[in-house]
């Protein structure tokens, strides 16, 4: 088999006393999307964060195309075109939406392909081009939402970690974002996707891991099928 | 009729110059969230390295290439500034009490530097321009008018180099969200050098076109300094355009109550009328809201 593209081995990681990741162990494969997903506070948004170099792993490896990232800065690993679109994200509130969108682009290799990238992310998000002109605070959680996952875009990224991009919004938005999602991992993005909704995670990943106390609890093929009390008992442990 | 435009030109004078320092203050402000109290001493570095370089006392290169080098000196100065004094303790969470601390230090460091490399006596830079001119039909100093003119040009070139270049929109970029400028791979160190570089340099251009108005010694700075902390909160911290418009009221404000009042009772003035303008608008009399 190919080496993955991206292989994480036993991470060991936390915040400065508190150890929140004990020993994640999983791999990504090329053309592949994988789904995190599990209870709040459990390490997915930490594993993430260590990946794309915020925090320094305490233990373990990560290997991008057989390549150790583990503790490097995390230009070192935009260069690399991992392009991490973090939580929650506000990005720059006091800039424009193009303003935003061209410092997407900041790393060297993107900058070349800044302008077709911008026009490629307004035709996914044609609501960011009616906004590029507003600063970016003035957008609904919703067009923030967008802003972030094109600013992604705009980093030219070979592998594309998006955490939880739907936090917070209404199912319709949800839908649109899911269809934006789609078609970026359709043009052969590689996909580290997390989220509360697993139903979301599986019309958009080939494969789930779920994260539960700092580890893998469960590897699956997002091709099973999953019923509602399948996934609550993963949550809750049998009644 | 005379009176009041010397006296509105004399405050547009110190409003100009106030304008440069705070907006070096300011950026720094907004870009690594502490305060620079050697600040006041860059400006009088600056004034002393163009002493060196231009007046016939020292190399004799003449007043415009004292400018370039002494702006070019505190560009280089303030870079390592904050190599040392700022960079080892910014991920601390009380870097903003420590910052006040260090950089007062670099400060007292300066200070007693400029006295052992050129001693304690007083020194006057040749203006720019000589001559005087009629403006107003007031006779002002050309020198003084030339500061009205660099002033205003220099932070429309600051507001340019913000607004349109790369390096610009990435150190405004990274005061607005450092995690995100990490993860969009800004080189943030670099940036943060760079904008304290860049407000070392505001310092000493200040200082060199102050150093011929005034005598240079090593508190050239001090109470400008004391002016553009009062400019920098008046305007709303963070600000360009809101530090910038301050400095000119300040300025403006100065001149009339010197004359009217004097220069004794004037600094107490301007405070009480900061105290007044924060009791009234917390956030400056141009600031955002939150």
């Amino acid at each position: 088999m190919a080496q993955p593209i991206l292989e994480i081995d036993d991470l060991v990681t936390g915040y400065g006393r508190t150890q929140v990741l004990w020993g994640v162990t999983l791999a990504l494969n090329e053309g592949e999307r994988i789904g995190l997903f599990g209870p709040n506070g459990h390490g997915k948004s930490t594993l993430l964060k260590t990946v794309s170099g915020l925090l320094k792993p305490w233990r373990g490896a990560i290997r991008l195309n057989g390549e150790s990232i583990g503790g490097v800065q995390p230009r070192a690993v935009v260069d690399r075109g991992l392009i991490h679109v973090p939580q929650g994200n506000v990005l720059f509130p006091q800039l424009t939406v193009v303003e935003n969108l061209r410092l997407g682009a900041y790393a060297r290799r993107a900058r070349a392909e800044r302008e077709p990238n911008l026009a490629r992310v307004f035709e996914l998000f044609p609501r960011l081009a009616e906004r590029r002109r507003q600063l970016s605070r003035t957008l609904s959680g919703g067009e923030r939402q967008m802003l972030a996952i094109g600013v992604g875009l705009m980093g030219a990224p070979k592998l594309l970690m998006l955490d939880e991009p739907t936090l917070g919004l209404a199912p319709k938005l949800k839908d649109e974002l899911l269809d934006a999602i789609g078609k970026i991992s359709r043009v052969g993005v590689p996909l580290v996707l997390v989220e509360q909704d697993v139903e979301f995670l599986v019309a958009l990943t080939d494969r789930l891991y779920m994260i539960n106390h700092g580890a893998v609890a469960l590897d699956i093929a997002s091709t099973d099928r999953l019923d509602h009390g399948e996934i609550m008992q993963m949550y809750f442990g049998k009644g | 009729m005379a009176t009041a435009q010397s006296v509105f030109l004399s405050g547009i004078v110190l409003g100009s110059l106030y304008a440069m320092m705070a907006t070096g203050l300011s950026l720094v402000w907004t870009t690594l969230g502490i305060f620079n109290f050697a600040h006041g001493i860059f400006m009088a570095v600056g004034a002393l390295v163009a002493w060196q370089v231009g007046t016939d006392l020292g190399w004799g290169l003449g007043p415009a290439a004292g400018l370039a080098i002494g702006v070019a000196v505190l560009v280089g100065i303030g870079f390592l500034s904050e190599l040392v004094v700022v960079r080892p303790f910014l991920a601390r969470r009380d870097v903003v009490l420590i910052a006040v601390i260090t950089t007062l230090s670099a400060s007292i460091f300066f200070e007693n530097g400029t006295l052992l490399i050129w001693g304690a006596r007083y020194k006057q830079l040749e203006p720019l321009i000589p001559g005087k001119v009629d403006l107003l039909s007031t006779a002002i100093s050309a020198h003084e008018v030339l500061i009205i003119v660099i002033a205003p040009l220099t932070l429309v070139l600051l507001w340019l180099f913000l607004k349109f270049t790369r390096i610009g929109s990435a150190i405004r970029a990274v005061s607005q969200n450092r995690e995100s400028a990490l993860l969009m791979g800004m080189n943030v160190s670099l940036l943060y050098s760079s904008a304290f570089a860049l407000s070392a340099g505001l310092a000493g251009l200040s200082g060199i076109l102050l150093g011929s108005v005034r005598f240079i010694t090593p508190s050239l700075g001090a109470e400008p300094l004391v002016k553009a902390l009062i400019v920098a909160i008046f305007g709303g911290l963070g600000s360009l355009g809101g530090t910038i418009g301050a400095a000119y009221v300040i300025g403006l404000l100065e001149a009339i109550s010197v004359y009217f009042i004097g220069l004794y009772w004037t600094p107490a003035l301007l405070f009480g009328v900061m105290i007044l303008v924060l009791l009234v608008r917390p956030t400056g009399l141009f600031g955002r809201k939150g």
